[in-house]
């Protein structure tokens, strides 16, 4: 679905983005995540044809965005970081305003209208004006705004940013629900926990270039990293699992961290294996920071 | 309806403020009616209240109608649709000044009643189109101006916007004067005869509808400025054509007036030809300082070009000229013209010939200038300190050698005459090529990003 190939992008004192290439599949949910000034905003103002490229090319379902931005501007959604409302207009006419700058036919803006504003937890604000609703409920117009259109493309840049947690948890079933629609979404944060809950794909973007040189694979992170936790000390531990042929991260006399296959037969083995040859097994499960984890990894490879 | 029109609408036009223009301006209006004074007092305070509310009031509006969105962040969300520049631009332009509007007609409606009782059907109508093209160049100038500002930052201080204002009430202060010349109403005011006849391309024009003309052409081409400058806005490729198209209008419109300058017993020496290429390369000189001032001076475009041109991509790069290299190109190419023709038509001409080739050398150097100090300064700097540069260049040197008893050496500062002749031009062009190659040295100069790295929360 979006196709970046090469991408440089340079402000007057600076180079922005060197060489950037990466693929995002349909359907998906995509992390951008990196340093503070690292290019992210840049590389999603590029996606958004908001920015024309120093070289290189990108590609919106198919269309490339220096020669076709405004076609690639009608199907795009996109959230900045900061951005505004209406204040003095009312809910359903922000709505209508973004339907009908869409080109949706003035008798199919509300229902258009309707539509979005159920999906985002509107409906009962629709008469609301703009500037009267608390922040949650502005970043859910805002976000309503721009699906309104149902865009085969969204990019939101920073959404969860001073969001209370309940409201960041109704925006990460809000984002897998537009997925399940059929949507394609890049989203740049820096809150990496949440994004384990819906992304499937993160890209790590630090000094202008994608560290690793490729997009890392959320779900395959978060299956293949164990952590073991011994109730009883033994030396032998890391010896042990050597021994079973399995990729020891680190380890010592009690715990042990672990890369192993997510088939849970092969798990349960494991752990018999483990309680057969006389450990206290205390607790076996997958790492619950291995995103954060695989982040570090990348940026520190590239540090040093 | 248009989306940003109507947007416009919602925002503007409630029944409240609609409600209250109309009280405040008929109270204004009758209290002038029945003030005792002259049966014209309440069309003279309409006209009044006409020019406050639709030139004065309707220019800032106009001039907000971006760059306030880019303030409250919600330009992304306009340009991120599926409306196009034309849409864009109209329903702004008429859809930020709708209440403006409004009063205007209230008030206009005064206006040309009265002056239907008095001059009759035929002078109403053109007092119509005059009222109506002096606020669309004030309102399209003011907005023009901010679009042309957006190119070079986007965030604007209170004091910026009244600048952009200012643009359009200056735009509409020149059509004031050029259609007051040949007002029998404005003659009042300055105690000058009207203008009755223009002399344009040596044929005489009755000057009300000739001005009138002219007028609506310029108001025209504000508003084509302001069309190209939201299709660059909406990230759309403008081509070379319209400003081409541009030049060669303002080139063959200000060299028709070669008339005027005969006036002048000096000028009055030279042949109609020389006269006519002189004000059309005057035109385009003056073109290349006001957009080389306006413009950005953008490093990486002209690194961008440079690499178009070193890949053999002629037409990328000459789609990409700014407004500024098109106008040098044209300044440039009429001068030569302009010498050669004074080689052949003019006597003496050898030291005519060297000041207009050391006049194109210095319009050459302080292009190069401006090149040169953006090529070293930060992005967000103005221009201020170039044309401080130009000032010291063209007056304050000037002056010390002078008060030195240097007057021989000024040659260094403005085109003049030389001995030996070919002296002149040495000097000038002598300047803009070491400033344009200190200026290609530094853009050539690629950047590399210095970071530090923090961390993700």
């Amino acid at each position: 679905m979006i196709e970046v190939r090469d991408l440089t992008y340079e402000y007057p004192a600076t180079r922005a983005l060197e060489d950037v290439s990466l693929s995002v599949p349909g359907g998906t949910i995509t992390a951008l995540v990196g340093p503070n000034g690292a290019g992210k905003t840049t590389l999603l103002r590029c996606l958004a044809a908001l920015e024309p490229p120093y070289s290189g090319t990108v590609a919106i379902d198919g269309l490339d965005t220096g020669a076709n931005p405004r076609e690639i501007h009608a199907r795009l959604g996109y959230l900045p970081d900061f951005y505004g409302l209406y204040d003095d207009l009312t809910v359903r006419r922000c709505l209508t305003y973004a339907a009908r700058a869409h080109a949706i036919a003035p008798s199919l803006a509300p229902p258009a209208v309707e539509k979005a504003a159920r999906r985002v937890g509107l409906l009962d604000r629709l008469e609301s004006k703009a500037g009267e609703l608390s922040r949650g409920l502005r970043q859910r117009l805002a976000i309503a705004q721009a699906i309104v259109h149902e865009p085969k493309v969204l990019l939101l840049d920073e959404p969860a940013a001073g969001l209370d947690p309940q409201a960041r948890r109704d925006l990460s079933t809000l984002l897998v629900s537009l997925r399940d629609a059929g949507m394609t979404l890049v989203v740049s944060s820096h809150i990496l926990a949440e994004l384990e809950d819906y992304c499937s794909e993160m890209i790590i973007i630090d000094k202008g270039r994608v560290a690793g040189g490729k997009p890392i694979k959320v779900k395959e992170v978060e299956r293949v990293r164990y952590a073991i936790e011994l109730a009883t000390a033994r030396a032998d531990l890391g010896e042990f699992l050597h021994g079973e042929g399995i990729d020891v991260l680190e380890a010592d006399d009690r715990h042990a961290s672990i890369v192993f296959t997510p088939n849970a037969a092969a798990r349960a083995k494991l752990v018999r294996d483990l309680v057969g040859a006389g450990f206290e097994l205390a607790s076996f499960g997958a790492e619950g920071r291995s995103l954060e984890e695989a982040y570090f990894a990348e940026v520190g490879k590239e540090a040093s | 309806m248009n989306p940003e029109f109507l947007r416009n609408l919602w925002l503007e036009l409630s029944p409240r403020r609609v409600l209250l223009m109309t009280v405040l301006l008929g109270l204004a209006i009758f209290a002038a009616a029945i003030s005792g004074g002259r049966d014209y007092l309440p069309a003279a305070v309409a006209e009044s209240l006409y020019y406050f509310i639709v030139v004065i009031w309707g220019a800032r509006n106009a001039a907000l109608s971006v760059v306030g969105e880019i303030r409250d962040r919600t330009w992304d969300l306009q340009r991120l649709s599926a409306l196009g520049a034309g849409e864009m631009t109209w329903g702004k332009l008429a859809g930020s000044t709708i209440y403006n509007w409004y009063g205007g007609a209230l008030c206009l409606a005064v206006v040309l009643v009265y002056g239907f009782a008095k001059r009759g059907p035929a002078a109403t109508f053109i007092d119509l189109i005059y009222y109506l093209t002096i606020g669309v160049i004030a309102q399209a100038g003011a907005m023009l101006a901010s679009l042309i500002a957006v190119r070079r930052r986007q965030r604007h201080t209170r004091f910026e916007i009244f600048l952009y204002q200012l643009a359009g009430f200056v735009a509409a202060l020149v059509a004031f004067w050029v259609w007051e010349m040949a007002d029998p109403a404005g003659s009042i005011i300055t105690h000058r005869p009207p203008t009755d006849f223009i002399v344009w391309w040596g044929q005489s024009f009755d000057a009300r509808p000739f001005l009138l003309v002219s007028l609506a052409l310029f108001g025209a081409w504000i508003l084509v400025g302001c069309y190209r400058e939201m299709r660059r806005e909406l990230k759309m490729r403008n081509g070379p054509l319209v400003w081409l198209g541009f030049l060669v209008f303002m080139g063959l419109y200000v060299a028709g007036f070669d008339a005027w300058l005969s006036r002048d017993a000096q000028m009055a020496q030279w042949s109609v030809g020389t006269l006519r290429l002189l004000l059309a390369a005057s035109m385009y000189a003056t073109l290349t300082y006001i957009m080389v001032l306006l413009e950005p001076k953008d490093r990486v475009l002209y690194r961008w070009l440079g690499s178009q041109l070193g890949h053999g991509r002629i037409v990328a790069f000459f789609a990409n000229f700014q407004a500024w290299m098109m106008s040098y190109l044209a300044a440039a190419a009429v001068t030569l013209g302009l010498i050669l023709w004074v080689g052949r038509h003019e006597s003496s001409p050898a030291e005519a010939q060297a000041v207009i080739a050391a006049g194109l050398g210095f319009l050459t150097r302080d292009v190069g200038i401006f090149v040169l100090y953006h090529a070293f300064a930060s992005r967000r700097r103005g221009d201020f300190g170039v044309l401080a540069i130009l000032f010291a260049l063209y007056v304050l040197l000037p002056e010390i050698a002078k008060g030195l008893g240097l007057s021989s050496d000024l040659t260094i500062f403005f085109p003049q005459p030389t001995t030996p002749i070919w002296l002149g031009p040495a000097v000038a062009w002598g300047e803009a090529l070491v400033i344009f190659a200190l200026a290609f040295t530094r853009v050539a100069l690629v950047s590399v990003p210095q970071r530090t790295r923090a961390l993700p929360a």
